[in-house]
Order: C-alpha cells, then sequence, then structure tokens
C-alpha cells in the first residue's frame, strides 16, 4: 500500500498549496464568470425573435406588430429573409424566428369570416434550446389562435436548427470551460511531477524500496481525483447559472474523466522530458492554450479556419467538447457520441501508457 | 594456456567477487561513467559490519556517485557491488530495504510536517502505522524538533532540515546508514551535535558517510578512504594515514628577532624554513625541539613559544593529491 501514503502524501502537498489550487479552480471559474455574468441566465426572461414577413399583406403585418408582441415573453423584430433570420439565430442574436407564409392573411380573412382554410406558420429554433423552444412554439401558438379566432386546425412548422455558434449563453459554455479545466491538468501534473523530479525528492524516495508503479499510481490519483473534484465544481457552478442539463449526466462526465486521463497522461510525459519546472510550465502553457482556443472550448469552431479545425480534431479535446455539449445540451446519448468515446478512450489510454513508460524510466537506475 | 588454467583463473576471479560474510558494503571495481567522464573509476574496497567509513574527497571527486550506485539509484557502468550480501544491481529492493540515506541535498516534502515526513518514509519502509508514528516522534525529540513537529517544513532553517534530513535516514532501523555531507550547511555549534549524534550510532550501525570536512573524517571515523578523480587513493585509519604518509615534522616558533641571517642559518640545516608574520615553520624528516631552540638562541632570536604542529588529514591529503581540499 506504498502507493496509497504517496497518494496521500501529493494530496496534502497539493491542498496545502493554496495558490495553486486556487489556480486551478480560480482560472477556469474566472472565464465562466466572465461570460456567465455578462451574458447568463436573465431573471424575467424574454426571447428576441426575429419574423419573416413573406405574405407582405396587412394582416400579416399587424400580426407582426400587434399579434406577437402581446406576448411578454417575446421581444419581435423584423428581418428581411429567412437567410438573414438563420444567421442572427447562429450568431445567437435571436432564440428563433416565424417565417410567414405567402397566402396567410387570406387564410386569416377566410377564419375569420367563418371559411375553414389551413393557417400555416414556420418556426426555426435553436435544437440545443429544447427548453426555451418549447416555449417560444407554445406562445406562438397561443398568440395566432388568438390572433385568428379560432382554436384549430392552426399548424405550427417547428423547424429545429443546430446552431453550434451560440457563445451567448451559459448552456454552451459550461462544458466547454470543464474541459478547459481538464486542459489546465497538463501543466498541472507536470508541475507537481517536475517538481519532486527537480529538487530530488523522488530521488529520495527512490532510496525506499518503493517501485516505480507506486510513484506513478500515486500521483495519478491525487491527480484524478482533482480532476474529478474541479468536474463536480464546474458542473455545479454552471448549474447555478442555470445551465440546462438535458442529458445523460453520467455519461458526460465519463468524457469528462477520459479528457482528464488524457491530460494526466501528457503531463507525465512532459515531466519525464522536463529537466526543471521552469521548463515544464512555460512549456505545457505553450501548447495548453492554443489547445484550448482550437479546441471550442470558448469559441465555436464553426467560425475558424478548415485546417485549424482538422488540426482540433486530432486531440481529443475537441471531441470531448463536442461530446459533452451533444450530451449535456442536446440529450445524446451513448450511441450518437459513439466515434467521440472511441476516440477519447484511445487517446487516453494511449496518453497515460506513454506518460507511464516515459516517466516510469526516468525512475530507473 | 590450458583449458584448466583459464578455468582457474575464472574461478578464481568469481571467488574474488563474493562477498565477505563480515562485510556490510563490499565493491568490487566498481566503475560509472558518465559519457567520457569517469566519475567512479574501479572502486574496490569493503567496510565491516559497524565500522563507521568515510569517503573523503574534493568537489567532483566522486562520492555522491559512489553513494547513488549503492543506493541502486545509477547502475554501474562496470563491476558491482554487495549490500549486505545482495548484489546491487540484481537485487535493487533488497538492497534498498537495509539502508538508510541521507542525500547531500536536503529534500524535503516542503508542505508536509516534520511528523509526516518520517511518517512517510516509514511507511515506505513498511513499518507499520503505529510503529511509524511512535518512531517517528522518538526521533523529532532526539532532533530537537519536538517543538515544530506540526510545522510545515517548508518554513524551517537549513539546520533544521537538515537534522530532518538525518532523521529521515534513521528512521526505519536501517542496517546500513549512508550520508552524503551529513553536516553540509550547518553551524559549527550544529555540526558537533550532528557529530556527537553520528557517534552515538558507532558500532550499532554501519555507517558510510562523504565528507570534505578534514576533521569530521579525523574525528568520527574508523577507517577514511581519501577519493580523488573517482578513485580511491588513500586507505586506513586517519592514525594510520597520517604515520604511514606524513613522514616530515613540523615545528611552529613564535618570537621576536627572526632575522633574515637567523632564516638563512636554519634553511642550512632543515628542509623546509618558512617566514609568517612572526610565526617560523620549520620541517623537516628529523626534529629536535631542544636543538632548534638552541639554535635560534645562538643566532639572536628570542623564542616566546615553540610546538610540534598536530599533523592533520589536510596534511595527508595535500601530500597524496598535491591540491587542498576545498571547504
Ligand atoms: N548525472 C550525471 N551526469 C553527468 N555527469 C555527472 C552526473 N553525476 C555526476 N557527474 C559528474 O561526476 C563527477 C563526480 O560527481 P559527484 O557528484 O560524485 O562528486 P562529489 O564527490 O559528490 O562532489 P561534491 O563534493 O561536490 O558533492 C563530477 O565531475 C560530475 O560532474
Ligand atoms: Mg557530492
Amino acid at each position: 500500500m506504498r502507493f496509497w501514503q504517496l497518494f496521500l502524501r501529493n494530496l496534502k502537498e497539493t491542498y496545502r498549496d493554496q495558490l495553486a489550487l486556487g489556480f486551478l479552480l480560480a482560472f477556469p471559474l474566472l472565464f465562466m464568470l466572465v461570460f456567465g455574468v455578462a451574458l447568463g441566465a436573465n431573471e424575467a426572461p424574454s426571447y428576441r425573435i426575429a419574423a419573416v414577413d413573406d405574405d407582405a399583406s396587412p394582416i400579416s403585418a399587424s400580426f407582426i406588430t400587434e399579434g406577437l408582441p402581446q406576448a411578454l415573453t417575446l421581444e419581435v423584430e423584423l428581418a428581411s429573409s429567412a437567410a438573414d433570420a438563420l444567421a442572427s439565430l447562429k450568431l445567437g442574436d435571436i432564440r428563433a424566428f416565424v417565417v410567414i407564409p405567402p397566402g396567410f392573411g387570406e387564410a386569416v380573412v377566410a377564419i375569420r369570416s367563418g371559411t375553414p382554410a389551413n393557417l400555416n406558420l414556420d418556426l426555426t429554433y435553436d435544437e440545443s434550446d429544447l427548453a426555451v423552444s418549447g416555449e417560444i412554439v407554445q406562445t406562438v401558438r397561443a398568440i395566432l389562435g388568438e390572433f385568428a379566432a379560432i382554436e384549430s386546425p392552426i399548424t405550427v412548422n417547428a423547424h429545429p436548427v443546430n446552431t453550434q455558434a451560440k457563445i451567448t449563453q451559459i448552456d454552451f459554455i459550461a462544458p466547454g470551460i470543464i474541459i478547459f479545466g481538464l486542459l489546465i491538468m497538463i501543466p498541472t501534473s507536470a508541475r507537481i511531477m517536475t517538481r519532486d523530479k527537480e529538487n530530488g525528492y523522488l530521488r529520495r524516495l527512490l532510496t525506499t524500496p518503493t517501485h516505480p508503479w507506486e510513484f506513478i499510481l500515486g500521483y495519478s490519483l491525487c491527480l484524478l481525483l482533482i480532476a474529478v473534484i474541479q468536474i463536480i465544481f464546474f458542473l455545479l457552478i454552471g448549474w447555478l447559472f442555470g445551465m440546462d442539463i438535458l442529458g445523460n449526466l453520467a455519461l458526460a462526465f465519463g468524457v469528462y474523466v477520459l479528457a482528464a486521463i488524457a491530460s494526466i497522461g501528457l503531463g507525465m510525459v512532459v515531466a519525464a522530458l522536463a529537466k526543471s519546472q521552469t521548463q515544464a510550465e512555460p512549456l505545457t502553457w505553450l501548447f495548453t492554450m492554443p489547445l484550448a482556443i482550437i479546441s471550442g472550448v470558448w469559441f465555436s469552431l464553426g467560425s475558424m479556419p478548415s485546417y485549424i479545425r482538422a488540426i482540433s480534431q486530432i486531440f481529443p479535446y475537441a471531441h470531448a467538447v463536442e461530446a459533452t455539449r451533444a450530451i449535456l445540451l442536446r440529450g445524446a446519448g451513448f450511441t450518437a457520441v459513439g466515434s467521440d468515446l472511441v476516440f477519447l478512450v484511445a487517446w487516453a489510454v494511449g496518453a497515460i501508457l506513454l506518460g507511464i513508460f516515459m516517466f516510469g524510466r526516468t525512475m530507473r537506475a | 594456456m590450458s583449458d584448466q588454467a583459464v578455468r582457474n583463473l575464472e574461478n578464481s576471479a568469481a571467488e574474488a567477487q563474493r562477498p565477505g560474510p563480515a562485510c556490510a558494503v563490499q565493491t568490487f571495481n566498481l566503475t560509472r561513467a558518465f559519457g567520457r567522464l569517469v566519475a567512479v573509476d574501479g572502486i574496490s574496497l569493503s567496510i565491516k559490519k559497524g565500522e563507521l567509513f568515510a569517503l573523503l574527497g574534493p568537489n567532483g571527486a566522486g562520492k555522491t556517485t559512489v553513494i547513488s550506485l549503492l543506493c541502486c539509484l545509477l547502475k554501474p557502468t562496470g563491476g558491482t557491488a554487495y549490500v549486505l550480501g545482495h548484489d546491487i544491481t540484481k537485487e535493487p529492493y533488497e538492497v534498498k530495504k537495509l539502508i538508510g540515506v541521507s542525500p547531500q541535498e536536503t529534500t524535503l516534502s516542503e508542505r508536509l510536517n516534520p511528523l509526516e515526513n518520517l511518517e512517510l518514509i516509514a511507511r515506505l519502509h513498511d513499518l507499520p502505522k503505529a510503529k511509524a508514528h511512535q518512531w517517528s516522534c522518538l526521533l523529532l525529540e532526539t532532533m530537537g524538533l519536538s517543538e515544530r513537529a506540526r510545522d510545515q517544513v517548508r518554513n524551517f532553517s537549513g539546520g533544521m532540515k537538515r537534522r530532518l534530513s538525518l532523521a529521515m535516514a534513521l528512521i526505519a532501523d536501517p542496517q546500513i546508514l549512508i550520508l552524503d555531507e551529513p553536516s553540509l550547511g550547518l553551524d559549527p555549534q550544529a555540526r558537533r551535535a550532528v557529530w556527537e549524534y553520528i557517534e552515538h550510532l558507532k558500532g550499532e550501525k554501519t555507517i558510510l558517510l562523504t565528507t570534505h570536512y578534514m576533521e569530521e573524517a579525523d574525528y568520527l571515523s574508523d577507517r577514511v578512504g581519501i577519493i580523488d578523480q573517482g578513485r580511491i587513493v588513500s586507505l586506513g585509519s586517519p592514525s594510520e594515514l597520517k604515520t604511514r604518509l606524513l613522514d616530515t615534522h613540523t615545528i611552529l616558533v613564535k618570537g621576536w628577532n627572526l632575522t633574515q641571517n637567523v632564516i638563512a642559518s636554519l634553511q642550512q640545516r632543515y628542509q623546509g624554513v618558512k617566514l609568517e608574520g612572526n610565526t617560523l615553520t620549520v620541517s623537516d624528516r628529523h626534529l629536535d625541539l631542544h636543538e632548534l631552540i638552541e639554535q635560534l638562541r645562538r643566532d639572536g632570536a628570542s623564542v616566546r613559544s615553540a610546538y610540534f604542529k598536530e599533523s592533520t588529514l589536510e596534511d595527508v591529503f595535500i601530500k597524496i593529491t598535491g591540491k587542498e581540499l576545498r571547504a
């Protein structure tokens, strides 16, 4: 049980180092706060939606200017075309848009005069926004019923679209921030191990009958625990900021743990290569920060050049961001994220084995 | 050479490589090279059980490398060594169970307190929890660290850390104690205390220590191995080394009127005559205090004091290596 003693020692060293600990949690939290407070949950939710008037009749105009704004939860603006409205939706400026089809006015007139007619309306919203869009669909349907003065039949054609580009929501930010936290595990694990190697403490411990694998297990368990605490902490924070968790939390958690294991493995590789802490730290930051950016932890990958997206796909973090967003925001299941999952497992296993091999070798005589 | 002769030779070589039962540590042509630099160059020595053996040598002589080899932190590039019968190249974990090491650099787990530091080492040596705690408390007491037992060691002074480092070597009650420059960075008083503590362990444990303090080796050790450029250049007890290697004696004289004439006259009779300030140093194979004083009187000098200088290991060392030790 030597590894357990080493695990406890590493844990003590870490939690007594308030600065480093604070950094681990505070740094991602800072990003979360910036995005969360500035752009997060509103107390009395009101949703901006756009309306596209393809009918261009007096009736449709009055539906837009008088009908829709009756709902207190909707702020309505006019969009010139469906394409424009879609662009705004993708940018996150609006939450949904309605397209009023040609013939709308005539149908309303017919219905009001007692002649049955089909009343159609197209509603497009972000599919990751299930709760919100459900509310919008309900509201629009109710208003339309009132406006046309009938109960049915009303057809609101709902078009969920996948907009990855919405940066204005905690829902979108939180899963990525957790990955950012796990990316910081690379410098953290490198630092913890390099420090012991550099100041000779590891050499001292190596004069006891402790095997290399016991050291590695002692470090890994400690780092994994830190990562798990980080994941839980940020999920909680996200939840406090109003992140909607739709999917399987355990599955998302599994994805995070895989990303954490990959980070710990990479940290070990760095610790094996670095001669000193002053060498290891900048080295890891040098690739951690760009990796965070291209993995889409803050911003959507959609706006990046395709070659950068291709590079980001080599590393596990972009996959982890996509998978957890799909799981948490869109309720994607095991099969839907299967390929990401396979990729992550391969990375986690590969990185940790490489780390064990390389760091283990530095401990051998 | 006939097959038989070759076989005999091989046998005797194998015989020589077998560790003797009375030996705690035995090295056979132990060699370690770093690239082209040979840090340890074919060292063969044996340390008896219960002996205190000091490796004495200047910076870069290879002392720490010898120790790293014996602790199985480095693999020898040639030869081998046995620690209580265990080959360092084949049974490193057996060797590590038997030794307690205090490295040259005082490295501790900085955010643990001394108690935790000691207990960790004890537990890594498979001591049960209760025993580890008990022994740790006792050792802290001995080392005068009990009062600070619950403070993080990163706030300790260098001397306190050094004492804790020594305690960490002792905590598992090892049969062989390996101390790399145990008194490094200690003030004279603390150094004395450490010496006394090591002295009190003498006989009980086999101790191998390195130092570049002559007095330390002189004061503590049963046997000294003087190491220079990776080789043992001289081996024996401190007094043996002095009598064997120092064939000249030195008399120090203090007085007045030590004029050029006086010195010139002395130089005709004695090998080495030197005047520094008002101290005259006279050395030769055979010296007689009376004769010397007589001659000084005759030449008109007045002598205030004259005495034989106690020879030190330092003299031995300078004699052997032609360089002075840097302390
Ligand atoms: N890991 C290493 N790689 C390359 N050279 C090394 C290594 N370790 C030691 N050396 C070299 O081996 C020689 C002996 O070093 P060692 O540390 O054993 O000396 P030492 O006698 O302990 O000196 P000091 O009194 O300064 O502690 C030195 O020239 C040193 O530069
Ligand atoms: Mg040394």
